[in-house]
Formats: C-alpha cells, sequence, structure tokens
C-alpha cells in the first residue's frame, strides 16, 4: 500500500510517517505543493493525506487538479480549520473524508484503512482476526462462524480497535472517535467503560479470546 | 456647569464691574464739565457787567440796575479781592420744596463813581442736577440693554454655533466599536469643530482597526495553536507505541494527554468565539429549536443514562428563529451538557420549549450561582467537582450566540433546581 502525505510541518510529517510505518505502508512525503503536485502526476497512490495550507499553494486546488485528471487516488483532507464550511468545502471538491487537526494518529489510520478498503476491496470487505470475523459492509462481526450481536457503538468500537491492532489507543483517542463532536462537551470516560465492559462480555460469550487489553489506565489495546 | 453658562457668567460678572466703576466715575466727569460750563458764564457776565460800568454814573442808578436781576446782589465793600467762584445751598422760594438748592456763584469787586462793591452773581445749579440726572438714567438703561442684548445673542448664537459639537457628542455616544457605523458627521463653517469631527472619525477609524486586528490575532493565534497541539497529540501517542511502556510512564502518558486534550478544546473555544465574534457564521435559516433540542437530547441522552440522570422533554409550542443551525446547535448542547455535568446522580434535567422560550432546569448541588458572572468569559464557580475540567467559556459561547440574535439569557436557582431561560424574541 502506497501512501502519500502532503503537509509542511515537518514534525507531524515524521510522526504520521512513523505510525503509519508501523502499519506496513509505504510512505511518501512532500512538503510543499510544488514537490506533491510532480509526485501525484507521477505515480498512483492507495491514499493522500492532504493538507490544506500549504506554504505555496491550497490543498484544495491539489485536489480539484487530481479530479480533474481522472485519478483515483483516495484523498483525506487535513486542515487546521474546523469548520463546517470549510468540512463541506473539502467533501465537495471530491475527498473521501476530512480530518480536522489536531487529531489522533490512530484516527487517521483508521480513516485511511476505511479509505483503502472502500476503494480497493469492492465486495469484499471483511476482516479476519483468529476466530473473529469482522464484516465491514453489513456491520457485523461473528465468532466462530457465529454471529455476535452488537449495539452500533460496540461495533465502532471494536472496528477502531481492530483497524488499529497492537497499539495502544488512549481513552481519549476512543473517546472521541465514539462520540465525534460531543466529546468537546463531555469530558469522562465513564461511557467508554460501560461499551467496553458490554463488548468484551459479548465477545468472551462467543468464544472469542480476550483480544482487547487494558493498558495501566492509559487506553485499550487489540492484542493479535 | 455647561459652557455655554460658563462663557456667560463670565461676561456678565465683568460686565457688571464696569457698570457699577463707571456710573459714578461718568458722574463725576460730566459734574465736573457741568460745573466747568457754569463756572465759565459766570466769569463772562461779570466780565460783560465790569465793561459795561462805564453807563452807570451814580450810586441810585446802580441801585435801579442791580434790582433788576435777581440773580445779582450788590454790597459795599472795603476789602479789594480777587474773583472767586464757589457753590453755595440756599433757600429759595422759587421752588415749592423746603429744601436748600445748589447755587454756583462768583464774587468779585467793582467800583462805580469811587466806591468799591462786592458783585456777587449767582446760578442755579438745580437744572443741571436735572440734566445729569437724565443723562445717568439714560446712560442706565443703555448699557443694562446692551447687557441683556448681549446675553440674548450670545445665548442663542451660541446654541447654533456649538450645534456640530453636541451632535459630534451624541455620535461618540452611540458608537459601537464592533459595529463601526459612523454616524454621518454635520458639516459646519467652524474650522475647529470640522477638525474635532476629523479627529473623532479618525479615533473611530482607528480604534475600529485595532479591534479587527485584535480580533484577527484571537483567531490567527488560535488556528497557529491548532498545528504545535497536533505535533505534541502525535508524539505522545507514538510515545505511548514504545516497548517496553511500564506503568509510571503509562500514567505519566495519560495526564500529559488529559492535559493536552484539555489544550485542545479550550483553543477550539477560544476559536470557536472568536469566529462567532467575527462574523463568520453568516449562513441564517429558519430553525426550528424543538428539532434541534430533541437532536442535542438523542446525541446526549446515552451520557445521561450513564448517570442516571433522567431527562424530560415538554414542548408546549416551538420556535422558529432566523439563525445558523450550528450556533443554535452548539448553544442548546452547551447548556444541556453543563446540565449533565453538574448534575447529582439520579439526577433530573427539565427542558420546556414554549412559545418564543426555552427552559432548561437540572438539579444539582444547592449552591446559587452568580446570575451574571457565570456568562464571563473564564469565571469559573467554587462548584465541588465540577471545575476540574471545566474550560470556563461554555456558558460564554452561550452569551455570544445569544448576543449575535438579540435573544436574552438568564440563569437563576430556585426550588433547588438550576434554571437556565432562553428567550428567542428577537428584536
Amino acid at each position: 500500500m502506497k501512501i502519500l502525505i502532503v503537509e509542511d510541518e515537518r514534525e507531524l510529517l515524521e510522526s504520521m510517517v512513523t505510525y503509519l510505518k508501523g502499519e506496513n505502508y509505504l510512505c511518501e512525503t512532500a512538503a510543499d505543493y510544488k514537490t506533491a503536485r510532480q509526485k501525484i502526476e507521477s505515480f498512483n497512490y492507495d491514499c493522500i493525506l492532504l493538507d490544506v495550507s500549504l506554504p505555496d499553494g491550497n490543498g484544495l486546488s491539489l485536489l480539484k487538479e487530481l479530479k480533474a485528471d481522472k485519478k483515483t487516488d483516495g484523498v483525506i483532507v487535513i486542515s487546521a480549520k474546523n469548520s463546517i464550511q470549510d468540512r463541506i468545502k473539502g467533501l465537495n471538491s471530491g475527498a473521501d473524508d476530512y480530518l480536522a487537526k489536531p487529531f489522533h494518529l490512530s484516527e487517521l489510520n483508521a480513516r485511511i484503512s476505511a479509505v483503502i478498503r472502500r476503494r480497493r476491496f469492492e465486495g469484499n470487505k471483511i476482516l479476519v482476526f483468529h476466530e473473529m470475523t469482522i464484516d465491514l459492509a453489513a456491520k457485523t462481526i461473528s465468532v466462530n462462524n457465529k454471529n455476535v450481536d452488537l449495539t452500533r457503538k460496540e461495533f465502532d468500537l471494536l472496528l477502531y480497535l481492530a483497524y488499529n491492532k497492537n497499539r495502544v489507543l488512549s481513552k481519549n483517542a476512543i473517546a472521541e472517535h465514539l462520540s465525534g463532536d460531543e466529546v468537546e462537551f463531555l469530558d469522562n470516560f465513564d461511557f467508554i467503560y460501560t461499551h467496553m465492559k458490554n463488548l468484551k462480555k459479548k465477545l468472551h460469550h462467543a468464544g472469542c479470546k480476550d483480544y482487547i487489553k487494558s493498558v495501566y489506565g492509559l487506553g485499550y489495546k487489540f492484542d493479535i | 456647569m455647561k459652557l455655554l453658562n460658563k462663557t456667560i457668567r463670565s461676561y456678565l460678572i465683568y460686565s457688571f464691574t464696569i457698570l457699577l466703576v463707571t456710573i459714578p466715575l461718568f458722574y463725576f466727569v460730566v459734574r465736573t464739565v457741568l460745573l466747568h460750563t457754569v463756572d465759565k458764564s459766570l466769569r463772562k457776565q461779570l466780565g460783560e457787567i465790569r465793561s459795561n460800568l462805564y453807563s452807570i454814573h451814580s450810586e441810585e442808578e446802580l441801585g435801579i440796575w442791580s434790582k433788576l436781576d435777581k440773580d445779582i446782589s450788590l454790597s459795599p465793600t472795603s476789602i479789594n479781592f480777587k474773583d472767586s467762584t464757589y457753590t453755595i445751598y440756599k433757600f429759595t422760594r422759587k421752588h415749592h420744596e423746603h429744601e436748600d438748592e445748589p447755587y454756583r456763584e462768583i464774587a468779585g469787586t467793582i467800583t462805580v463813581s469811587g466806591k468799591l462793591y462786592k458783585l456777587v452773581i449767582s446760578s442755579s445749579l438745580i437744572e443741571n442736577d436735572d440734566l445729569l440726572g437724565s443723562i445717568l438714567l439714560v446712560q442706565t438703561i443703555l448699557v443694562i440693554l446692551l447687557m441683556a442684548g448681549m446675553l440674548w445673542i450670545n445665548r442663542n448664537i451660541s446654541k447654533k454655533i456649538w450645534q456640530p459639537f453636541y451632535s459630534a457628542l451624541n455620535n461618540m455616544h452611540q458608537y459601537e466599536l464592533n459595529k463601526h457605523t459612523i454616524p454621518s458627521l454635520k458639516e459646519s463653517n467652524i474650522e475647529e469643530f470640522n477638525e474635532l469631527n476629523k479627529a473623532i472619525k479618525n479615533l473611530f477609524d482607528r480604534s475600529h482597526q485595532i479591534y479587527i486586528q485584535q480580533k484577527e490575532f484571537t483567531e490567527n493565534a488560535s488556528h497557529e495553536m491548532q498545528t504545535p497541539l497536533a505535533i505534541f497529540q502525535s508524539k505522545l501517542e507514538l510515545l505511548m507505541q514504545t516497548m517496553p511502556l511500564t506503568e509510571e510512564q503509562a500514567v505519566l502518558i495519560h495526564s500529559l494527554e488529559n492535559t493536552n486534550q484539555r489544550l485542545v478544546r479550550l483553543n477550539k473555544s477560544l476559536l470557536l468565539l472568536s469566529k462567532i465574534e467575527n462574523n463568520q457564521y453568516p449562513a441564517t435559516e429558519e430553525v426550528s429549536i424543538i428539532t434541534i433540542a430533541e437532536k442535542i437530547v438523542d446525541q446526549f441522552r446515552a451520557h445521561a443514562d450513564l448517570k442516571k440522570i433522567t431527562i424530560a422533554e415538554k414542548y408546549t409550542g416551538n420556535t422558529i428563529v432566523k439563525a445558523n443551525t450550528t450556533l443554535i446547535e452548539i448553544l442548546i448542547s452547551n447548556l444541556l451538557s453543563n446540565a449533565i455535568r453538574y448534575n447529582i446522580p439520579q439526577g433530573k434535567i427539565h427542558i420546556e420549549i414554549e412559545k418564543k422560550s426555552m427552559l432548561i432546569q437540572n438539579t444539582g448541588l444547592p449552591i446559587t450561582l452568580h446570575t451574571e458572572k457565570i456568562f464571563d468569559r473564564f469565571h469559573k464557580e467554587n462548584y465541588p467537582g465540577g471545575n476540574m475540567d471545566s474550560i470556563g467559556l461554555g456558558l460564554a459561547i452561550v452569551r455570544k450566540i445569544c448576543e449575535m440574535y438579540q435573544f436574552d439569557v438568564s440563569y437563576n436557582f430556585f426550588n433547588n433546581l438550576h434554571c437556565f431561560t432562553v428567550n428567542f424574541t428577537q428584536s
């Protein structure tokens, strides 16, 4: 899998590269508009992470060029401006997803996985972890071919953990992922505990091994 | 004291003093001049008598002549003296007043037929005094008329002249920095006022410019903060992945992450506030308060359930406001999230929407909060357990949104219930 990261902040770029390399992605980088344009013209990527504000241009016009060239690369727009207008503008320009700074790397990774899966594996949207199978299209999960009945939030939680398997996911990242914008106003982790407890209980009852490990109160890890 | 009265008062004091000093001065000057004239005429008369004496030859003729003129008196004398003039008060029957009348007299000597006589010619001063009185009266009336006229003109003209000043003053009173509507400053034909108007306009413009810059600064600063916060966040996440991760490290990272999250939220709230102030939510549409409230309650229901808080909704009439949907969502969700956060376990929340108003009541600790201050930025109440993660901007944002749409938001504590009321009457 090849990913192009267009981001002018070197430190942030490095963080993204480090995290995504661990997921076995091939990462290329571009710190400005010109470089990004050259790379996009010359190669095809599974996913492009596009920062809106670049020193020598706007990421959104890069996106427009990409679409004009009928390129099929998946694009996630990253912007420091978290406003609905920007979000709409980005998605209207043909982006697959939109992420506002500051974001969690695990969230970015989950979004990349979702975009790539949507584009690459038409019809085959299934993740398998030993006895556990996650059907992305039907949003269902089965353990040893037996369906496990999960709520929407529990499914989202499990998928988020699965996308970031073998990574420590902080409670903050999980909370933000599960509640979206609401987390800005409510800052307790009680609801994560509840969902996590129910999810683990259901998986255990279905005969699934306990893959979800707690990490010293910091967060959780899907150990596989 | 008004400027106008201050100048007029100075004029009045000056005029009055001058008047007081001039009236006696004038009296003495006129009197001296008059006496001088009388003296001159008396001396002339005496001279004429002396030069006509040749026609009188006997003592008898002199006696007859002296009786012809009542103003002349003649008496023999032995001493020859120089001519002298003096004022004397005599009782006369000419006027029916029993008062002495002033006379001016000249006394001199004449020689008739070798004999020396003292000749006294007198002239009544009563007419002179009358004249003096009339002159003074006319003078006083004139001065009073002059002063009254001056006052009247001063008052009227000043009012007209100062008109641009008062309108400029009024403009300054009405000026609002955030709206920057410069009222039309009246053109005047007086240079100073035009200068003043120019200075006021300059001041308005400069203040507004600085205000805009400051607003932009807050927004730009918040934007610039996003990137370092994102870097910090990403490094923390990488740190979490390092092996081996001890419990001690995990606890530290967790605490760092929580702090960073708080910074992120604070920054987002600041950005939101300055965006509202900078009018970056201009799109307005017909927003149904009930529709938004139902959506927000739905979002928060899970959080409320965790604390076993029941949310009761009562919608008796709907309000449709012309506003930005996002802002109304923020308004309601800020109030509702407070109602959950500062609630007690197994507490209650009551949302009531009537025609033109919304009420959110919640159970909580029996502490009356400052009705006005709670809407201030970064104001933190002494509320046990509630402050730890509070940013102190939620209600400031609520108020800012209400200000923007001329809604009225208020808080009160009644019957052990914390109650926020939003009145949606848009003028």
